[in-house]
């Protein structure tokens, strides 16, 4: 379990992984929409980086407990 | 960029026509300058690394067997630039044939640009609302006050 972990995330991480080019696209949406909502450039950046690191770090956490219910079912 | 938008004179319909033609106008029409490039630098942003990564064949308002692309309707919420990149595109994608299909990074440069029409319609409500309801409170006016 462990191993196919390890090879999981060296996967994810890779360079050559597609994934990485959608990091930008969700970064410049968080920018966006957080700026929709609020006017000071501070809040907006805070905001912004708060939103980001959700959306990734849900998806994240999301594909790992897919990943491992795949390997166990 | 904080200051008030203008209570009268400003027309939100006319903050909105502008905003889907320009990203951004909208608000630079309102006085907003800042929240204008910033609006206009992250969505044309968007559509131009989508015809990079795509190889710029992302934004075709027609498939192969002649039926409207429905990403493209979605990337129609950017307005201009879109209209302005179709024929492009089209000439690109015309050239290239019916293999741009087959190259995977074109579907990642197709959801830049519909992600861009998306966030288009979003700035465009916004530059509307901002005008046609002057008065409602901002959130972090409201996040101040709650701190």
């Amino acid at each position: 379990m462990l191993e196919a972990l390890r090879h999981f995330f060296e996967h994810l991480l890779a360079l050559s992984n597609p994934l990485w080019l959608y990091y930008p696209l969700c970064a410049a949406a968080a920018v966006v929409y957080k700026a929709t909502k609020y006017d000071d450039p501070k809040t907006i950046a805070r905001h912004a980086l708060h939103f980001f690191l959700w959306i990734t770090g849900g998806m994240l956490v999301l594909a790992t407990v897919f990943y491992i219910l795949s390997l166990v079912f | 960029m904080n200051g008030q938008y203008p209570a009268g004179g400003a027309s939100p319909v006319a903050a909105l026509v502008l905003a889907w033609a320009i990203p951004g106008a909208g608000h630079a029409y309102a006085g907003r300058w800042g929240k204008a490039a910033l609006f206009f630098g992250c969505i044309v942003g968007l559509l131009v690394a989508g015809m990079i990564i795509g190889g710029g064949t992302v934004i075709i308002h027609r498939d192969t067997q002649g039926h409207i692309e429905l990403w493209w309707m979605a990337q129609m919420g950017a307005g201009g630039p879109t209209v302005a990149l179709t024929p492009i595109s089209e000439y690109l994608a015309a050239r290239a044939g019916p293999d741009i299909y087959a190259n995977r990074f074109r579907e990642v440069g197709t959801l830049y640009a519909a992600v861009a029409g998306f966030l288009n319609v979003l700035v465009m409500m916004d530059a509307y609302v901002k005008l046609a309801y002057p008065h409602r409170r901002r959130d972090d006016e409201e996040e101040k006050e709650e701190s």
